[in-house]
């Protein structure tokens, strides 16, 4: 089908393809193509055909890497994402105080993720940790333990710190909620709905274009997650909190650049295609 | 206004009632952690940093460390600088997103969905493994050294996550108010500018709020694209309290409390006046 | 008031090109001067940053009117290390800049952009620097860096606690080290600072060298580290330095804030760093100060033997340039003259590798130059010896064979497998 805007909707688009293909599409393309040499940066690039990607594939921390970050997309899209929408839900119909609150959820995203790095490791602390001197006030002294320092802990702690900062999904999903008419709930309200029947069958289906989109961009963030373990933890104890992210910074820091750019092109090409798939039985199911 | 709201009443009985406010103040408790933690720790000495307990308070307040902070060097100018960045920068980024996102969400066309796909991919792109590329790029259009630099690498950058977004908030906005837009005579463009502009503007103001802050805070493209003072933001201050061997943290937090003032204003305006504003009035269902 | 919004926006993005270009083209404000663009990471809070500028201010007005050396200032120094490698990669580089010497950035001698100095140096400038410095930055003949500023890094002992123990003398064996560290148990204190985290586990590696030293001699980095059983027999004793109470319960994934925050609290006896942190010591916990003593750590088949190594190497860009290449170099010349050097080394308690006549310091800097002058030999840091990912692995090794997950045979092999 033609589009008789054709001319028009090419105006629109331009902006945005110049832009992405200097900053996007260029960039992906050297790093794909370099992903296939041997690389310091400065002396003349060497191919080695698929060497890079086997070494990757071989090696066991990569693997680790990658399990890490599918969790972290887990945790992000499906635990993190329905924290953040009930919490738009609750305080869309305005509590008490819930302009400060809203506020307030924000705010751990605006402080720079180094100052909240340098709280979390000093509450997991094992020697004067906050969270070790509660478990003991509170008579559970045997579990305490040197969260960030021990293998079987860090991980989980460093995706704990993570996972209650909902601020940011919270305001995009209320943004949307706020602009559904009271009306709606005004006439479900005459038809006897309680809030809950109300929840489910006005706003859950009128967010979720809105939930569709969220959900995508948190598995986005959850396969390139980076910043907060790099900062805490740099991928220890014994790689087990490693990501993509920190072995690419890791081999780019080394001057290693062809196997640091495998990892990338890896992240952007299986990344990409596992959340197109999950965002294809998402939008599947919502035409229901 | 408030009249219209739909209040709960006693619909959510005694456990939903206890549940919804267990939830608002577990969130408010995990969040204002940090803010306290910030405030009390920005007070301290180094040493109490490192060796005291998180919460416990400082034995003597050290104000010394916020006066360190507000004496960074050039710290005016670094202010100057970090909010012509981030103004221009989201300012640029979501018009930009907003005439894509309008093209790709209320337009048919073949590559419709291929193209929203290939533009979410770039959410993924690790921007570290880009600092060869970009830094060539800007070299090449002598943005080196220059807010425009900045501006244009940060704009760029967020395009995905913008361009989603709006896309998201455009894509809910019913198909009749346009059409009837077209019936009473609106152009493409018009119906851009008339219509869909203006009733996403939750959506532009939430992606506005996010790219200002991500602009704020930014620190790797900062250090990278700049050599001098003129054109660099209040991230490269902050870290001058980190030297090679000797990090001065508590002062280093003095200056992240003083930093964080602006973000918070502009999100809580943005959020207030414009989300408050438009929500109520707008959309007439 | 939408269509103003929308207006104003329009304006904005309109003013936004002309404002980029505005301040683009000040750059060739060039009569004949010659400007060299100095990027360091001196500045803010490092203690050579107002020596340095004061160096930098001098010369340009002996100069003036011919050379001009602007300071780029760059916080941070592993972001400062990002932006070198990138600029290299791109094939542009800042006229004089510096680097930390290691098998990575060494790579940056198989480059054409950086200056060589080897001709040069053939000269009386070679004389000003420290014996063997020199060496240390020539590979394949060529001399592309000069070492700059040195780190020694001796052990530190709490004498405070070492004399409540009853231990009177600084261990000389690892028998006494191991009977000093019951005692100091005994007392209620910790024995060693360690940590695995941060970039380079830096107290351990340091520990390690020290083991290595005792047991390895002072040729250590010579022999192949996946294969030698000495660097296999120094890891098992850096594990038992992690277990039973000889190190603190946070140094498994602790950073240098962790090992260094318990000396300065006065909770472990015995710590390694570097001169730079004798100044934080003095103003933060005197009393720790007065209580510190240097020394070397315990010897076996050798001893008395120090861990020394190039901290900073200034490095120029090659220039096509004569005038330039002349300008630069006599910068550099400038920098590393001993009474300069003495200048930076006296205000910043830095040990440079540049002689520094007449220097004075305070007594733990005197036990420091005594720990050097006296070291029956000086020998570098793991991290001078490997490529950074190397050096990266060691504390994830280190941090899993402390936890009793790999054995001292496994932990090398795992730092192995990265030698490439």
């Amino acid at each position: 089908m033609q589009n008789k805007n054709g001319k028009m909707i090419f105006i629109f688009l331009l902006p945005v393809l110049i832009l992405f293909s200097a900053f996007f599409i260029y960039p992906l393309a050297y790093v794909i193509a370099t992903s296939f040499s041997k690389w310091n940066g400065f002396t003349a690039p060497q191919f080695v055909g698929f060497d890079n990607y086997k070494y990757l594939f071989s090696d066991e921390n990569f693997r680790l890497s990658l399990r890490n970050n599918i969790v972290w997309a887990g945790v992000l899209g499906f635990i993190q994402v329905p924290l953040a929408c009930i919490m738009a839900m609750i305080l869309a119909r305005r509590p008490k105080g819930w302009k400060f609150l809203r506020t307030v959820y924000f705010l751990p995203n605006v402080i720079s993720q180094v100052a909240l790095a340098m709280m979390w490791t000093a509450i997991y602390n094992a020697q004067n940790g906050v969270l070790n001197a509660l478990l003991t006030f509170v008579g559970l002294g045997h579990l305490t333990n040197n969260w960030l320092g021990n293998m079987d802990t860090a991980f989980a702690a460093v995706i704990f710190q993570q996972v209650f900062y909902i601020g940011y999904f919270m305001i995009v999903i209320l943004a949307s909620r706020l602009s559904i008419p009271d009306s709606y709930y005004e006439a479900a309200e005459l038809d006897g709905a309680n809030i809950l029947q109300q929840e489910f069958h006005i706003t859950i289906p009128m967010l979720k274009p809105i939930l569709i989109t969220t959900i995508t961009l948190a598995l986005a963030y959850g396969m390139r997650h980076f910043e907060s373990t790099f900062l805490m933890t740099g991928g220890g104890p014994a790689h087990s909190t490693s990501v993509m992210g920190i072995m690419l910074y890791t081999d780019m820091q080394a001057l290693r650049y062809g196997e640091g750019n495998a990892i990338g092109a890896t992240l952007v090409i299986f990344g990409g295609a596992t959340i197109g798939l999950i965002r294809y039985f998402l939008t599947k199911n919502s035409d229901n | 206004m408030a009249s219209k709201v739909v209040k709960e009443k006693k619909r959510l009985g005694f456990l939903g009632t206890f549940f919804k406010w267990f939830y608002l103040i577990f969130f408010l408790c995990i969040t204002l952690l940090p803010l306290i933690w910030l405030f009390i720790t920005s007070f301290k000495t180094n040493l109490e940093f490192e060796t005291a307990s998180a919460f416990s308070l400082p034995k003597v307040w050290q104000f010394g460390n916020y006066v360190k902070a507000i004496s960074m060097s050039g710290l005016p100018r670094l202010f100057l600088n970090s909010i012509i960045v981030a103004v221009f920068a989201t300012a640029l980024n979501l018009i930009v997103s907003a005439m894509g996102a309008f093209a790709i969400a209320r337009e048919k066309f073949k590559l419709n969905n291929l193209l929203l796909s290939v533009i979410m991919s770039g959410v993924l792109i690790p921007i570290i493994a880009l600092m060869v590329p970009y830094f060539r790029l800007i070299k090449n259009l002598f943005l080196i050294d220059n807010l425009g630099g900045l501006i244009l690498v940060y704009s760029a950058i967020n395009l995905p996550i913008s361009v989603y977004l709006i896309h998201g908030f455009m894509s809910t906005i019913p198909k009749e108010l346009e059409e009837a837009a077209v019936i009473d005579g609106c152009t493409f463009s018009q119906r851009f500018t008339k219509v869909i502009f203006p009733l996403s503007q939750a959506g532009l103001a939430t992606a506005g709020v996010l790219m200002f802050i991500y602009c704020w805070n930014e620190f790797t493209y900062a250090m990278l694209l700049t050599n001098s003072e003129r054109a660099r933001t209040l991230q490269l201050g902050i870290r001058y309290f980190k030297s090679q061997f000797v990090v001065d943290y508590t002062s280093m937090l003095a200056a992240i409390v003083i930093t964080m003032i602006p973000t918070i204003l502009v999100y809580v305006f943005m959020h207030d006046q414009i989300i408050g504003g438009m929500t109520n009035g707008a959309v007439k269902g | 008031m939408k269509k103003n919004f929308l207006v104003a926006l329009l304006a904005i993005m309109l003013a936004v090109p002309s404002f980029v270009f505005a301040n683009g083209q000040s750059e060739s404000a060039g009569d004949k001067e010659i400007e060299i663009r100095f990027s360091t990471i001196w500045v803010g809070a490092d203690t050579k940053a107002a020596p340095v500028k004061e160096l930098v201010d001098e010369f340009n007005t002996a100069n003036a009117g011919k050379i001009k050396v602007i300071i780029e200032e760059n916080p941070d120094a592993d972001a400062y290390r990002s932006k070198i490698n990138t600029m290299l990669g791109s094939g542009s580089a800042p006229d004089v800049f510096s680097f930390n010497p290691d098998q990575t950035s060494f790579m940056f001698y198989d480059s054409d952009v950086l200056m060589d100095f080897t001709d040069e140096l053939k000269g009386d400038w070679a004389s000003n620097f420290v014996d063997g410095a020199i060496e240390s930055a020539t590979i394949n003949g060529k001399t592309k860096s000069l070492p700059f500023e040195m780190g020694y890094t001796p052990i530190w002992y709490n004498m405070d606690i070492l004399e409540e123990a009853g231990v009177s003398e600084i261990p000389q064996t690892f028998d006494e080290f191991w009977d000093a560290c019951e005692k100091i148990k005994a007392a209620g204190y910790v024995p060693t600072s360690q940590m695995t985290g941060g970039t380079n586990a830096w107290t351990s590696m340091l520990w390690y060298c020290h083991i290595l030293n005792a047991i390895g001699g002072p040729n250590v980095w010579e022999k192949d580290f996946a294969t030698d059983p000495v660097f296999v027999e120094a890891a098992e004793i850096l594990n038992r330095m992690y277990q039973d109470g000889n190190t603190t319960v946070d140094a498994i994934g602790g950073d240098a804030g962790v090992s260094g925050g318990h000396f300065l609290a006065g909770q472990t006896a015995m710590f390694i760093n570097g001169p730079w942190y004798i100044g934080r010591v003095e103003s933060e916990a005197p009393e720790v100060f007065a209580a510190t003593q240097i020394g070397p750590g315990p010897g076996d088949k050798y001893s008395n033997g120090q861990v020394g190594f190039p901290q900073s190497n200034l490095v120029a860009a090659n220039t096509s340039d004569p005038a330039k290449k002349e300008a630069v170099l006599s910068f550099l010349k400038w920098m590393t003259t001993p009474e300069n050097a003495a200048k930076i080394s006296q205000a910043s308690g830095a040990m440079l590798a540049v002689k520094t006549p007449g220097v004075t310091g305070n007594r733990v800097q005197t036990q420091f130059n005594e720990a050097v002058n006296n070291a029956s030999f000086l020998q570098t840091h793991f991290q001078f010896n490997f490529a950074t990912d190397v050096m990266a692995e060691f504390g994830q090794a280190l941090a899993k064979m402390a936890s009793g997950k790999a054995t001292a045979e496994e932990f090398v092999a795992q730092i192995a497998s990265k030698i490439r």
